[in-house]
């Protein structure tokens, strides 16, 4: 139990018992109200997070969510008599359903796709919600009854605890989750799907599960929403609230719990803030006197852009300004939650728990947390038994783009336990031939067998599940999760405790076990010490060796390496023979495309040569140096 | 009769539908070179018309009232580009979406507070009197629509293959690194699309504004439905926003008439979804091959 432990389950127990006590000091409907709606919001808000933070998509469906959860649960109650405990449950579930759906279609789309897809999402159930009138009511509105729970009538107070008690729980829940490796493969996707597909983790799965599992927490809070208002209006799900939740997420932090209750907070108050002109004008001129500090800090060290500096303080300018000469300052809602918005997502990406968190872990010099010694390497890259028979051939491949036939009817055989040079003139196919074993493209025609069985055609994770590992000649590392973190999304075969186990909080045990075998491939590499730095922070070197140490992290059969050396200084180019003969001494079988003929030479056992899509020379590398059509393919002909 | 019906229904949706194609293009100008669009488009057609309408009321003939309201939406789309598309770009980041998305609104509220939040009629000295063309009414008024987008779009076109800054524009969109390295820059090349693309957005709002009068609201459902053409169509192909424009036009006034007014939205948002879901590049659009 160390220092940090203490004081992030400290500030939680303590923030949780305030929020329960608060109802017993406070006699007063309108803050019970606005509590209720911070639970509430906080519910949605955390699963919000997982879609804007954790997969970094813009999600503009989220609103639609909380909507289709209210309808659902109203609806349930009135038609079907339900209880509260079947009511939420219904409008958890049509979030879950509504979730998975929208998330297949969306599942190829980033980025600007997504954030469409999500809005007409949200506009189409608008639509919907307005125009089934026999249903909804429609524009009308709908009246909620609220249902009773284990035949106990909730009364103001009372619902509010229902509220809290269920913030408690998706908390807990959802910090489970999100701290292990579901959280880990959600931000992997983020930072390179290709990647994430490479390493056996699967776009698929975890894309539907982040999506299905954001909307079903958004679906809960609409359960609330509906009992809280007890009255409905298609309305009230519009464009405009999605960009306050928005807000909410961006402003108190992303993937963070806190910053989502933060969040929160300031949803729930943003609309009091506007109504009192003193209280608004106080916080403008706070917002103001932060982002001048953190402008002129930012100039001053020169880490920050012009315009990250300057934009955000315009804008509070704005903001201040406009406080003092507009005559009724909810007419500019809209307005004033754009700028302070603007000069959130400008000058404060991070948000207000992720700047917090770094100011308080700085202040009470909280260390990071401790990571387990590394465990034998033995235990993660198990010795494998070599026979120098063939264990991958490659049967009459094709693989053409329109006309252009990158890779022509091409055979080879690679051995157990050797290390098998592909080499070749640019333009050769060699990628081209790896792509297709990887699975990045499928074969136009022809076959590749692993131990005499074919390999999935055109699917990156299911080769990788079938023993074949590769890293990326242009690198797809996962650039915002810890070193450490990238090694340990690809470990193959550690994470065996089932989904609810995980949410219940048992699996610990088994994410300090895949601590311990990610620290070993990370000493192998001779990087243990950079465990803790972000991906995207490590020199290109070193970034090199992450790759090809999150490749072993599948314990693979046979190891496709896509140019290790490219860029590598003469020092590193040594360390990486190292490591090879290493690895190819535990048995694992390399396929090495590379254009350093030196690391060639000195690692290969067998060379093939491409040119044109297809292979001119096969030999060992002395050989295939004096090899004529090599010469002639390399040189041209005098 | 119903046939007569149907054609008309048809034949104005189309018309109409012409202007989700001009805003459509909008989008395709700025994704080119930068794979960015503007999710406050619709405010911004919103304004131009409204600052048109500012133009009409202080007595500028209907020639200047155009003249001036193009300008002012070129200024807009580089501001927008300013202050919310080039420091994500920089970053490589996507914080552009959320950033047009606000600046938008900011858009919206100010247009609410300094025109008001009433729909104001847009006068034009073009008829809204049908001629009756094969037992079918169509007026001046939605033919000027779709000449107007086809003679705005034919000359950014032209402007794009003849001179040599479209073609600066074209290097751009084509290989960005490869343009740089022949020394065009990237930057004013995307900030020359920003400008194209809010010249765009006003003339499609002052297209619209004789026919769906002018209030904050007008483009709110223009812009969902410029959205569907855009995904529809994919983000390059104009000829392909001008076909998806017409056939969603038709599709639409068609939905209003059989299933009534409020589902107007609903078959461009279900295409839409459905789009992405089966071509992502859309009907028009190139499918590109993944690199590593």
């Amino acid at each position: 139990m160390g220092k940090r432990f203490i004081l992030i389950r400290g500030a939680e127990v303590v923030l949780f018992g305030l929020l329960a006590v608060v109802p017993w000091f406070i006699n007063n409907p309108y803050a019970l109200g606005l509590l209720t709606l911070l639970a509430i919001y906080g519910i949605l808000l955390i699963g919000l997070d997982v879609t804007v933070g954790y997969l970094g998509q813009v999600n503009l469906g989220q609103v639609a969510f909380l909507g289709l959860g209210a309808y659902a649960a109203g609806l349930s109650v009135s038609l079907m008599g339900f209880g509260m405990v079947g009511a939420l449950s219904a409008s958890l579930l049509v979030g879950l359903i509504f979730g998975g759906l929208l998330a297949f279609p969306s599942l190829r789309l980033e980025g600007p796709q997504f954030a469409l897809a999500t809005l007409s999402f949200s506009a189409l159930t608008t639509t919907i919600l307005n125009e089934w009138e026999s249903l909804t009511g429609g524009a009308q509105g709908l009246n909620v009854t609220r249902p009773t729970l284990f035949g106990l009538n909730l009364q103001a107070q009372g619902f509010y605890w229902l509220c809290l008690s269920l913030l408690l729980l998706v908390w807990f829940l959802m910090r489970n989750l999100l701290s292990g490796q579901w959280g880990r493969a959600f931000e992997a996707l983020r930072d390179s799907p290709i990647a994430t597909d490479a390493m056996g983790v699967g776009c698929f799965r975890y894309k539907v599960a982040a999506f299905a599992l954001g909307s079903s927490l958004g679906g809960l809070a609409g359960g609330l929403y509906a009992f809280n208002f007890q009255y409905l209006q298609p309305q009230s799900f519009v464009y405009e609230l999605m960009v306050i939740l928005l807000l909410g997420v961006v402003l108190g932090g992303r993937k963070s719990l806190w910053g989502a209750v933060v969040g929160a907070m300031i949803v729930v108050l943003l609309p009091n803030l506007l109504s009192n002109r003193f209280l608004f004008q106080m916080f403008s001129a706070i917002g103001l006197v932060l982002a001048l500090i953190a402008g002129f800090l930012g100039i001053l060290k020169k880490n920050t852009p012009w315009f990250q500096a300057i934009a955000p303080i315009v804008a509070m300018s704005l903001l201040v300004g406009g406080g003092l000469t507009v005559s009724n300052t909810e007419d500019w809602r809209k307005a004033i939650f754009a700028l302070m918005l603007f000069s959130v997502v400008v000058g404060l990406p991070e948000g207000v728990m992720g700047f917090a968190g770094r100011f308080f872990s700085r202040l009470l010099a909280v260390l990071p947390a401790s990571l387990p010694p590394p465990c034998d390497l033995d235990a993660v890259l198990p010795r494998r038994s070599v026979n120098g028979k063939p264990i991958l051939k490659i049967q009459q491949l094709h693989r053409h783009f329109g006309g252009v036939k990158a890779v022509d009817n091409l055979s080879m055989e690679v051995c157990s336990g050797q290390i098998h040079g592909l080499i070749g003139p640019n333009g050769s196919g060699k990628s081209t031939v790896v792509n297709v074993i990887s699975g990045l493209y499928s074969p136009t025609s022809g076959n590749c067998l692993l131990h005499d069985k074919p390999l999935p055609h055109g699917s990156l994770y299911q080769v990788a599940r079938s023993g074949v590992a590769r890293t990326f000649q242009n690198l797809q590392l996962f650039g915002e999760l810890s070193t450490l973190a990238n090694v340990m999304v690809a470990m193959k075969g550690a994470y065996r405790t089932s989904f609810p186990m995980v949410l219940a909080g048992f699996a610990h045990a088994e994410e300090r076990r895949a601590q311990a075998s990610a620290m070993a491939l990370l000493h192998l590499m001779g990087m243990a010490q950079h465990a803790a730095t972000p991906a995207k922070d490590l020199t290109y070197g070193t970034q090199r060796f992450l790759e090809i140490a999150r490749a072993l992290a599948r314990q693979p059969e046979v190891l496709i390496l896509d140019e290790p050396a490219a860029g590598l200084s003469r020092p590193d180019i040594q360390k990486l023979l190292a490591i090879i003969r290493q690895i190819n001494q535990r048995g694992i079988t390399i396929i090495l495309i590379e254009h350093h003929m030196d690391v060639v030479s000195a690692l290969c056992d067998v060379v093939t040569v491409l040119d044109g899509g297809k292979v001119i020379a096969e030999g060992d590398p002395q050989t295939i140096k004096r090899h004529p059509m090599v010469i002639t393919a390399y040189l041209g002909t005098v | 009769m119903n046939s007569v019906i149907i054609a008309q229904m048809v034949v104005s949706g189309a018309l109409m539908g012409q202007v989700y194609a001009l805003i459509a293009y909008g989008f395709q100008l700025t994704f080119a070179t930068s794979k960015s669009i503007n999710f406050g488009q619709g405010e911004l057609v919103m304004l131009s018309a409204f600052f048109s309408l500012s133009l009409v009321g202080i007595g500028l003939p209907f020639g200047l009232v155009v003249v001036g309201g193009l300008l002012f939406g070129v200024g807009m789309g580089l501001f927008v580009e300013r202050a919310g598309v080039r420091l994500a770009l920089e970053q490589k980041s996507e914080g552009w979406i959320l950033l047009t998305i606000i600046l938008g609104l900011f858009g919206f509220s100010a247009a609410e507070n300094i025109w008001g939040r009433d729909d104001r009629p847009f006068p034009t000295p073009i008829s809204g009197d049908p001629i009756q063309v094969l037992g079918i009414g169509i007026t001046p008024l939605e033919l000027s629509v779709t000449v107007g987008v086809l003679a705005i779009m034919g000359l950014i076109e032209g402007f794009k293959r003849k001179t040599l800054l479209g073609k600066a524009f074209e290097a751009v969109s084509t290989d960005r690194d490869a343009a740089e390295l022949m020394g065009i820059s990237a930057t004013r090349t995307i900030m020359l699309s920003y400008g194209l693309s809010g010249l765009v957005a006003a003339m499609a709002g002052i297209l619209i504004a004789p026919i769906t009068t002018v209030g904050p609201t007008m483009a709110s459902a223009l812009i969902l439905k410029a959205f569907s053409v855009a995904v529809v169509a994919g983000l390059n192909s104009g000829f392909g926003v001008v076909i998806t424009g017409l056939v969603l036009g038709a599709l639409e006034s068609l939905t209003s008439y059989y299933l009534g007014s409020g589902w107007r939205e609903a078959p461009g948002l279900t295409l839409l979804i459905l789009a992405l879901a089966v071509r992502p590049n859309g009907l028009f659009g190139k499918t590109t091959i993944r690199k590593v």
